[in-house]
């Protein structure tokens, strides 16, 4: 029996309840384990087979960032201790493998080399920083963003990355040496509160399947940031070119919202969070053409490698899962 | 309009601070009171030098990430407490500089109001009371620029320091009387603005046309006389006392050195005018730190508009204690109310009046005290509950005004501050 990817036909399949609200959360490569920060310090892991929870404890804050090794054996956590932390997740109680501290604040962002020999992470400390996971010794930092970089990710297959910032900066920075190769600007998805805090920003950064587009996911639209009023918007950029393409959001439904995190389905589809919803895009094309309501708020998301379940973390500590399809 | 007649006592002077700018906008406020009675009668005060600094966090300050953190707790949020300079304080990580000038301050971490509303909340910080009433009450600054006014001060008692401010007044003073209102005046380069003569006017020119704008007012003051017009009279004479003193704005006269010290931003600006106001002995000043009502994003933004606040704030505390200055001056890190301790799904706070904290700091308070509690999760109030009515009282007992006497506003007894309530005595020196 096969499932076709289709959104309009989905269903939920799992629920699973956490007693600490979600911040973050990944399905690993294997497909055997889904992964969640929460702002209890810990991490949640699920067995996807039977539901099995198990406690990860070894931050001291709020765990904002996961990420897997390729192969699965590995999971890398970032939190607002500022540390990164390795652990060998597919023992039955997973302890640290390593434990770095990275950056002066949080921890914001981190991201798995293609081959798993590097991780990434950039912090409060406006500083990107590249580790060998072999190790945990630093191979470069760059100081090269104005702002608080939120996110970053590899560039597909090289050990470039990308790195987008509080004020809408996204940096391509050289694998080799950490030189600033271009900068592409989305300042349109940047408001600046009162002259003294930056709202908005480059919340998250995905390629597309092909590697030929880049999106960038945050908030737009914003007419009062203290009382939460914005829009969630995707800005998407020519990979090649650096010319951007389409502005997607949610238009069919008035919801404050930023989008936390956008992924691309293998078929070019795109996902995103807007507040309570699972949002879902063609390519270039403005508007959302499926919304899935869920029960709470969605900080996170991330596809299974049979690429038909979404698993979301949720505000209310919950990870859920909806199947994007009917059994064919 | 209402016809009075002054008694044309030396007490009357008061009505010099009179001052240009939007402060007719009181004079509704005063109807049915005479402008111009004695303002304190047995009740007067004569403290000399003292100045109250109001930093006013509008919107609604967390108390969770400043003066009261509950780190590792679900409602504690993300940031930890770190100490301070006095043992056993721990304040939010966030003000690591304040946290250096701890031993100057006083913490009141058990204030209980009831009001969620910013403008009613605002009022009743301000005013010291439950404004049920038909009465309106004058806000702190007016209470404090009488309480502390010396006869031959020349400028405003009450000044609010505000970008681009040109001498606007509130109509904060109740039945105090306009002269008694805030006076918005910026920190900017030249001081004052709207202050120098118009090209073409000479100094000589200029005194004549006051000379003759005095003339006619007499004459025309011997036959009708009345608030307003005095208010506008005394209006041109504090103008013009001010732009005798326009330099003290001009706060690019410090040096380079000392303006960054205090930060070049607005913020930092203000609070390096707000010394320059101490040093020249203005009674009462107000800073605004304005949009901290952070239903969204809490933390992101407190982490970016605490640190603005943090290091001028904590410089302007050393500075003024090197200079000798904090003896004689009261500052209050003041809020309309707290935030809830639930996390909502912003990751933002709502208005919580029902448990919150200030800071102060210099005279007339026991430093490094730390008055009242809240339980782990900074839900309830513990111990020594208080609000705003004895946080009035304790401000005016501070810097030496007697709380419990009163004003007597052409015969009529007016309570300085709620009667039914008195100061946080453990906390005063």
């Amino acid at each position: 029996m096969t499932t076709k990817f289709d959104p309009r036909a989905s269903q939920s399949i799992s629920d699973w309840e956490h007693n600490a609200k979600l911040l973050c959360c990944r399905v690993d490569p294997t497909g055997t384990y889904v992964v969640a920060g929460s702002i209890d310090y810990t991490i949640q892991r699920w067995e996807i087979g039977t539901g099995k929870k198990t406690s990860l404890a070894a931050h001291d804050n709020w765990v904002r960032t996961l990420g897997f090794s390729p192969d699965g054996s590995a999971l890398y956590s970032g939190a607002y201790d500022g540390r990164w932390i390795a652990w060998d997740i597919t023992s039955a109680a997973p302890q640290p493998i390593r434990v770095v501290q990275a950056h002066a604040g949080w921890v914001r962002g981190l991201a798995v080399s293609h081959d798993g020999k590097q991780i990434a992470t950039c912090g409060n400390d406006k500083r990107v920083k590249v580790w060998s996971t072999d190790d945990g010794q630093l191979l470069r930092e760059i100081d090269g963003h104005s702002s608080i970089p939120y996110c970053l990710q590899f560039v597909p297959n090289t050990y470039d990355l990308v790195s987008g910032d509080i004020v809408g900066n996204i940096h391509q920075w050289r694998g080799e040496d950490g030189t600033l190769v271009r900068s592409l600007t989305a300042s349109e998805i940047f408001f600046h509160i009162g002259d003294i805090a930056p709202f908005g920003g480059i919340i998250h950064l995905s390629f597309s399947p092909d590697g030929k587009k880049l999106t960038a996911s945050g908030l737009h639209k914003c007419s009062n940031a203290p009382a939460g009023n914005r829009r969630a918007v995707a800005l998407t950029f020519d990979w090649t070119t650096g010319e951007k393409r389409s502005k997607q959001e949610c238009l069919k439904k008035d919801i404050d919202a930023t989008m936390w995190r956008a992924v691309y389905h293998p078929d070019g589809t795109m996902i995103g969070n807007v507040a309570k919803e699972i949002g879902f895009w063609n390519p270039d094309v403005d508007d959302v053409f499926h919304l899935i309501e869920t029960p709470s708020d969605i900080f996170d998301l991330d596809l299974h490698p049979n690429q038909i379940d979404l698993y979301t973390a949720h505000f209310d500590g919950h990870v859920r899962c909806h199947r994007l399809g009917s059994s064919a | 309009m209402n016809r009075y007649k002054p008694c044309g006592a030396i007490d009357h002077g008061i009505g010099r601070r009179q001052f240009m700018g939007e402060f007719l906008m009181g004079m509704g406020a005063i109807a049915g009171t005479s402008l111009f009675s004695h303002p304190l009668g047995a009740t007067e005060v004569t403290q000399r030098g003292k100045s109250v600094v109001v930093v006013y966090l509008n919107g609604g300050v967390s108390q969770f990430e400043s003066w009261d953190p509950k780190s590792d707790l679900e409602t504690g949020g993300p940031f930890k407490s770190i100490p301070t300079s006095v043992p056993g304080i721990h304040i939010s990580e966030l003000l690591p500089y304040t946290a250096q000038q701890m031993h100057h301050m006083a913490l009141i971490r058990s204030i209980s109001t009831d009001l969620d509303d910013h403008g009613l909340a605002n009022n009743i910080v301000r005013s010291g009371r439950t404004t049920r009433s038909a009465t309106e009450y004058p806000e702190l600054g007016s209470v404090v620029a009488k309480g502390l006014e010396r006869a031959d001060f020349p400028l405003p008692g009450h000044i609010t320091t505000m970008v681009g401010g040109s001498g606007g007044r509130a109509n904060n003073a109740a039945y105090l009387g306009p002269q008694y209102a805030s006076v918005a005046i910026g920190a900017e380069k030249g001081g004052v603005v709207n202050t120098q003569l118009p090209d073409g006017m000479t100094v000589t020119a200029d005194s004549r046309r006051h000379d003759w704008r005095r003339f006619v007012n007499g004459r025309h003051r011997s036959k009708v006389q009345s608030a307003e017009m005095d208010a506008y009279t005394q209006c041109y004479e504090q103008a013009l006392r001010l732009m005798e003193k326009r330099e003290l704005f001009d706060i690019t006269r410090e040096e380079e050195s000392v303006q960054e010290a205090y930060s070049k931003t607005e913020f930092g600006k203000q609070m390096l005018l707000a010394r320059r106001l101490v040093e020249a002995e203005v009674p009462f000043i107000e800073i605004q730190h304005g949009g901290w009502d952070f239903h969204h994003n809490n933390f992101e933004f407190h982490l970016h508009y605490v640190a603005d606040f943090d290091r001028p704030f904590a410089h302007f505390i050393g500075d003024l204690h090197q200079r000798g200055l904090l003896e004689r001056t009261l500052v209050i890190v003041m809020t309309e109310f707290g935030r809830t301790p639930k996390i909502n799904a912003g990751y933002g706070r709502d208005h919580y009046p029902k448990a919150w904290s200030i800071a102060l700091a210099g005279c007339g308070i026991q430093h490094g005290a730390v008055i009242g509690k809240t339980d782990p999760k900074g839900i309830e109030v513990t111990d020594r509950k208080v609000d705003h009515r004895h946080l009035f009282h304790t401000y005016l007992r501070a810097v030496g005004i007697d709380s419990s006497s009163e004003f007597d506003i052409a015969g009529r007894k007016f309570p300085i501050a709620d009667p039914a309530f008195g100061p946080i005595k453990e906390l005063l020196a």
